[in-house]
């Protein structure tokens, strides 16, 4: 089941098209890794999502719905966006509880949330007087003040200290054993390689990856053949992943270039070329994500097939 | 609308800016009055209690002020995104901002109102005269200037939304009130009695020109502006990407 969808969602600002018909979902009950460089479209994307921004074309849509047609979205989605701020003069319990004011929801939640968060020593402080961590978790508190289904968080990491980071990790994974979708983005993989399910990887507005770490890590063969029709079928019998919409060249997930060599031989298909490729999970994550190679796409085309 | 309105109240009252709006704007009507009443010989004591007491109705700058704070403080500190993110319809939450602003511009109005009449029959007492309270144009002055307030606030509100930039929306409203609005007032002739800051000095007394309109056609034309301004802020808002 998905929750998030989103259906060749794209954006343009002026010129420069920042989001580029983005075609994915998030399923529900896992975490999922928003991952791709500085400037590839992750924030614009949340934003679209979360009805700040219009799409020049396509939708994002939470349990079918855009989010401005959801009845109660606080208690749906709760999102720490990047360019979220705090009045420097109000109180993180005067935050929270403006917070609350808007989502109807009663004052101990409050008070709940700033245990969780471990702010309720600094309550009763100014915003200004906190750390770039308290703002953080002070942003979490707000987020999570409705106690959402959904949660969305932009570059959480950004700012925190090793101990915070570890705190965010297990907070976050005690949301997800909580049954709670996570969406959280990140320019980093290794931030988040330990806390999720499945990772997105968008670079330059597209589309790179879409699948589990395993898969991303996974060696990939590519291959050219005379009869590329004959050696996909032959491929395919063995139970090997293929794209089946492939024309020019076949790539094949999980397998090495011996072991499709020896297929192909047994098939009599002529070779024309044969290469494999993959290894770590970053270089596998910098490898989609290099900056202005557009070229990349047979290596996320087969894997966003396999998925679906 | 409810818990929207409960929460601008909220955002309202913790932050320090309103006050320090209010207690200026309080200080600046009893030193506008002390400062006419000081000054003025005993002979002329009597026709100074209007021009004292119109200082509640100058102090609509501030209460413009106060409505900026609305939209563009919340861009300023980029507070918008949390708001519109728990109310995704941001109609309703501009209209929620105009209500509360406006209600505001009111208690303003009606403090700053208050404040210049007591001030003023204090100096007055003072002075070996007193306030007449039975003269009509001493209330019409002070509803007057209770209205400035509150178009006023709500005309903030408006610009804020229109401008987004807190510092630049104050500067506009500032070159708007000293000096854009007399420029403009020269290319329209007998027409420049239609501007805001005119209409609102008319509905204090002030007489701007020769051709000043009568106090209910001004406090008409500003509540026109008021209306005009919410509008705006509706429907910019409800457009405008949020990024």
């Amino acid at each position: 089941m998905s929750r998030i969808v989103l259906r060749g969602l794209t954006r343009d600002f002026g010129r420069v098209r920042a989001v580029d018909d983005l075609t994915v979902d998030v399923r529900a009950g896992q975490v999922t890794a928003f991952l791709g460089p500085n400037g590839a479209g992750k924030t614009t994307t949340f934003r679209m999502l979360l009805g700040l921004i219009r799409p020049t074309a396509g939708e994002a849509l939470i349990d079918g719905l855009r989010y401005e047609r959801l009845p109660e979205p606080r208690r749906v989605v709760g999102a720490v966006l990047e360019a979220t701020g705090f009045h420097p003069g109000r109180t993180g319990r005067d935050h929270l509880r403006i917070a609350g004011r808007a989502a109807d929801l009663p004052w101990r939640r409050v008070e709940e949330m700033l245990d969780l968060v471990e702010l309720t020593a600094s309550a009763d402080r100014r915003v200004a007087d906190y750390s770039l961590g308290m703002r953080q978790r002070l942003g979490l508190a707000a987020a999570l003040l409705a106690d959402p289904a959904i949660l969305i968080l932009d570059e959480p990491a950004n700012g925190l200290d090793p101990a915070g980071i570890a705190w965010l990790r297990a907070l976050v994974r005690g949301l997800a054993a909580e049954g709670r979708t996570v969406l959280i983005s990140s320019h980093l993989l290794s931030e988040v390689a330990q806390t999720v399910d499945r990772v997105i990887i968008v670079n330059a507005g597209r589309l790179r990856f879409a699948g589990s770490l395993t898969e991303l890590g996974e060696r990939t063969v590519s291959i050219r053949a005379v009869d590329l029709e004959r050696l996909r079928s032959a491929i395919a019998a063995r139970g090997y992943v293929v794209d089946p919409t492939a024309v020019s060249a076949l790539t094949v997930r999980g397998a090495t270039a011996e072991e499709i060599g020896r297929v192909a031989a047994e098939a009599g298909v002529a070779l024309t070329e044969l290469s494999e490729s993959g290894a770590s999970l970053e270089e596998a994550f910098l490898r989609l994500t290099s900056p202005g190679d557009g070229s990349i796409a047979p290596a996320a085309r087969p894997a966003a097939a396999t998925i679906r | 609308m409810k818990s929207l309105l409960a929460a601008e109240i909220l955002k309202l009252r913790t932050i320090r800016a309103p006050w320090l709006l209010f207690i200026a704007a309080q200080l600046i009507v009893v030193a506008g009055v002390s400062g006419l009443m000081f000054s003025g010989t005993a002979s002329h004591l009597a026709t100074t209690e209007l021009p004292a007491v119109r200082h509640a109705g100058l102090v609509a700058l501030l209460s413009l002020i106060l409505g900026i704070m609305a939209v563009a403080g919340e861009y300023q500190h980029r507070t918008i995104t949390d708001t519109y993110l728990a109310s995704p319809r941001r109609g309703r939450v501009i209209l929620a901002k105009l209500s509360v602003y406006t209600a505001t511009g009111f208690i303003f109005g009606i403090a700053s109102a208050a404040t210049a009449l007591v001030a003023t029959a204090i100096w007055l007492a003072a002075r070996g005269s007193s306030l007449d309270l039975a003269s009509g144009e001493l209330w019409r002055t002070l509803i007057g200037a209770v209205v400035w307030n509150v178009t006023f606030a709500a005309i903030g509100v408006g610009l804020g939304a229109l401008i987004r930039n807190f510092a630049g929306a104050i500067a506009a409203a500032l070159a708007w009130a000293a000096l854009v609005e007399g420029i403009v007032g020269q290319f329209l002739g007998r027409f420049s009695a239609w501007l805001p800051v005119a209409s609102g000095s008319t509905l204090v007394g002030i007489r701007t020109g020769n051709q000043a309109l009568p106090q209910w056609a001004a406090g008409l034309i500003l509540v026109g502006y008021a209306v005009l301004f919410g509008l705006l802020a509706v429907q910019l808002s409800v457009r405008r990407d949020v990024t």
